[in-house]
């Protein structure tokens, strides 16, 4: 559908985080490799997971549960390499404060730290949309459009709609996650793999005919659940911050 | 709120050159993605497309997979043998101390890729626009272009900015040529000379290895097409230092207020030959000899305190380093993902990826070595590999999710 539509697809899937590249990452150069390599992490587990399953594909049934099967380890297996980011973040950090004292400047402040983290997530959202959305884009800068049979409302490519959802879910629930495993926030910490486990098994709502109708504003609903959530636990983690700052200074 | 402004932290800086690395090589690969699929050529309509890539086997899709196999290996060998040769030739010209002649020949090679490549390109793009322009005014428009960037190469009193992005522009231009080569020669040549590469820099008899001790012991510069991130500003004299690659290692002296310490890797350039005929479509690809793309990742560091051993410096991550990377890299990346680029979009990512965490890697063994390392191997394969699982597994899966609008 021309270029134009085809580059309005792109920026419907990636313009926030876009916006959030400029802003934020874009001006710490350290944040960009953060991204860079939270991409390729994800990218790593995306192959993983599709050696894995390759074997199986196309499924020949249209049942759902194959597909939830699906869904389920590869969450699983996301999550779990989630973790292996915490713990390599840990490590990362010990040598940054290490690097920061030796050359006498400050260590990395809250605000530094939760900026890795929504770089990180950045970097989970951002392969997201580029693998599952970007890439199956190509036809919409030609002349014509693609439906499915499941979804006949929409074209095929307001997948950057979902995508859209999953970026935000993505981004901001690698904050919420580092700053659970950082506190000991079971709550937090537990959070994260639900509301992923939420979503993805949303997106199996789309299987059903005309599901799309329900799955997308229901995972619109989680996204904005996340956002709130991670807006909600910043603030209150900033003031607590600013209180004991303004307690030790009397 | 706020009424003391707080010290800036250490994110403001770190990681500096690392990106002021990977963001022409960033745009060199977008480049040259968008030229291959705007100018969307099939191999019907460059059948007669003759290059020293391509005399011992000339690929045609009717032949079986092994055989195209085969032919691929044949053109590599050939490919590889010459650029052995012709940097052999360099070490032994650089030995006589025939500089000059190699600088002049360094700045007649970009004219003719820039002259010569660039105008066949403009010519193509203006066929696919359909671009209202005369004869006259395009040669007189690439005339000067091809002008101006060879003086950026020369000449170092040229802003900053303006050699870099003529660097990148060749970097595209050579890129773009190397992508319309056959498939399984592309492939098989980007791993010939990634395995090349690294015994070229790191075999004792290695001719880049003899290269770069000849440059040390004499203290010259290689006269190489390089892309340097940043200036460098000699603080004594507050002039623009002449693009100098080597300079006296002077890591403990007490004297000098000035600390430097250069940590340098070099690597091949690729060569074409050029074989400018007229009247024919056989090709012409610019010599480039190892002048144009001798890359060199060096880092040139600069602090005042003397004896300053920081750990992290010596990942690139300091504040006031450079770093160089030769244009030889610059131009197998991009024709790497130029050629994923062929096939899907999926693969573009994928491999852009890959190349981006070798250079990384690359970088961390350069910091770790501190020695001559190339930049070529790591990125190549790992791209290579990323390439081959994702057309093989991570397509079909993606695919069968998302056309399900099953995503996770």
């Amino acid at each position: 559908m021309t270029l134009a539509a085809g580059i309005g697809y792109v920026l419907l899937a990636l313009g926030t985080s876009l916006a959030l590249f400029v802003t934020i990452i874009s001006t710490k150069p350290f944040l960009i490799l953060t991204l860079l390599s939270s991409t390729l992490v994800w990218l790593i587990s995306l192959i993983v997971l599709s050696g894995v399953w390759r074997v199986f594909l196309p499924f020949k049934t249209t049942a759902w549960w194959p597909y939830s099967i699906l869904i389920l380890t590869s969450i699983a297996f996301q999550e779990g390499l989630r973790l292996v980011l915490w713990r390599g973040y840990k490590k990362l950090e010990g040598i940054l404060d290490a690097f920061a004292d030796r050359v006498a400047k400050p260590r990395l402040y809250l605000t530094d730290k939760m900026q890795i983290a929504l770089a990180g997530g950045l970097g989970h959202g951002v392969a997201h949309a580029v693998f599952f959305c970007l890439s199956l884009l190509s036809p919409s800068f030609g002349p014509a459009t693609f439906y499915v049979d499941k979804c006949s409302y929409a074209p095929f490519f307001l997948i950057s709609v979902i995508s859209l959802a999953f970026v935000t879910i993505h981004t901001f629930s690698m904050v919420i996650a580092f700053n659970g495993y950082a506190k000991g926030n079971k709550s937090d910490q537990l959070i994260v793999p639900v509301i992923h486990l939420i979503a993805g098994t949303l997106s199996l709502v789309n299987l059903a005919s005309g599901g799309c109708v329900v799955g997308i504003p229901l995972l619109y609903v989680v996204a904005l659940l996340t956002l709130a959530y991670c807006g909600k636990m910043v603030w209150r983690t900033l003031t607590e911050a600013q209180i004991r700052l303004a307690y030790q200074d009397q | 709120m706020d009424q003391n402004p707080r010290p800036t932290g250490i994110l403001h800086s770190l990681g500096e050159e690392i990106i002021r690395i990977i963001t022409p090589v960033s745009i060199c690969m977008f480049l040259v993605v968008i030229l291959v699929s705007i100018l969307d050529t099939n191999s019907s309509n460059f059948s007669s497309f003759n290059t020293i890539a391509t005399i011992a086997y000339d690929e045609s899709t009717s032949d079986s997979e092994w055989d195209k196999f085969k032919g691929a290996l044949l053109n590599s060998l050939v490919f590889v043998a010459v650029v052995t040769v012709v940097t052999f030739l360099l070490v032994l010209l650089f030995y006589f101390r025939c500089t000059k002649f190699l600088k002049y020949y360094m700045g007649f090679s970009s004219f003719l890729v820039l002259g010569f490549m660039g105008g066949e390109i403009g010519l193509f793009l203006i066929q696919v626009f359909k671009i209202a322009i005369d004869s006259f005014t395009y040669v007189l428009l690439l005339f000067n272009f091809t002008i101006v960037g060879v003086l950026a190469v020369f000449m170092s009193k040229i802003p900053i900015l303006v050699t870099q992005s003529y660097m990148v522009i060749i970097g595209v231009l050579t890129a773009y040529w190397f992508t319309m080569l056959p498939e399984w020669t592309t492939w098989v040549l980007l791993v010939a000379m990634a395995l090349y590469d690294l015994a070229a820099v790191l075999l004792p008899g290695g001719p880049l290895r003899l290269l770069v001790e000849l440059a040390i012991s004499r203290d010259e510069d290689i006269p190489a097409l390089v892309y340097e991130a940043r200036p460098i500003v000699d603080p004594r004299r507050n002039s623009i230092v002449q693009r100098r690659i080597w300079r006296n290692v002077d890591l403990e002296s007490t004297e000098s207020s000035q600390n430097q310490r250069i940590i340098a890797n070099a690597e091949e350039g690729q060569r074409i030959i050029t074989n400018a005929e007229e009247g024919q479509r056989i090709i012409a690809n610019a010599e480039e000899g190892h002048e144009l793309t001798a890359p060199l990742i060096e880092r040139i560091r600069d602090h005042g305190l003397v004896g300053e051993n920081l750990g992290l410096e010596g990942i690139g991550l300091g504040s006031s380093g450079a770093i160089k990377l030769g244009l030889g890299d610059f131009i197998f990346y991009s024709v790497l993902v130029g050629r994923a680029a062929m096939y899907d979009y999926m693969t573009v990512y994928a491999c852009y990826l890959a190349i981006i965490a070798g250079l990384g890697i690359t970088l961390m063994l350069l910091a770790l070595y501190q020695k001559a390392l190339p930049a070529l191997p790591v990125s190549v394969l790992l791209g290579v590999l990323f390439y081959v699982l994702t057309r093989v597994f991570l397509e079909e899966f993606i695919v069968q999710c998302s056309s399900n609008l099953l995503m996770f």
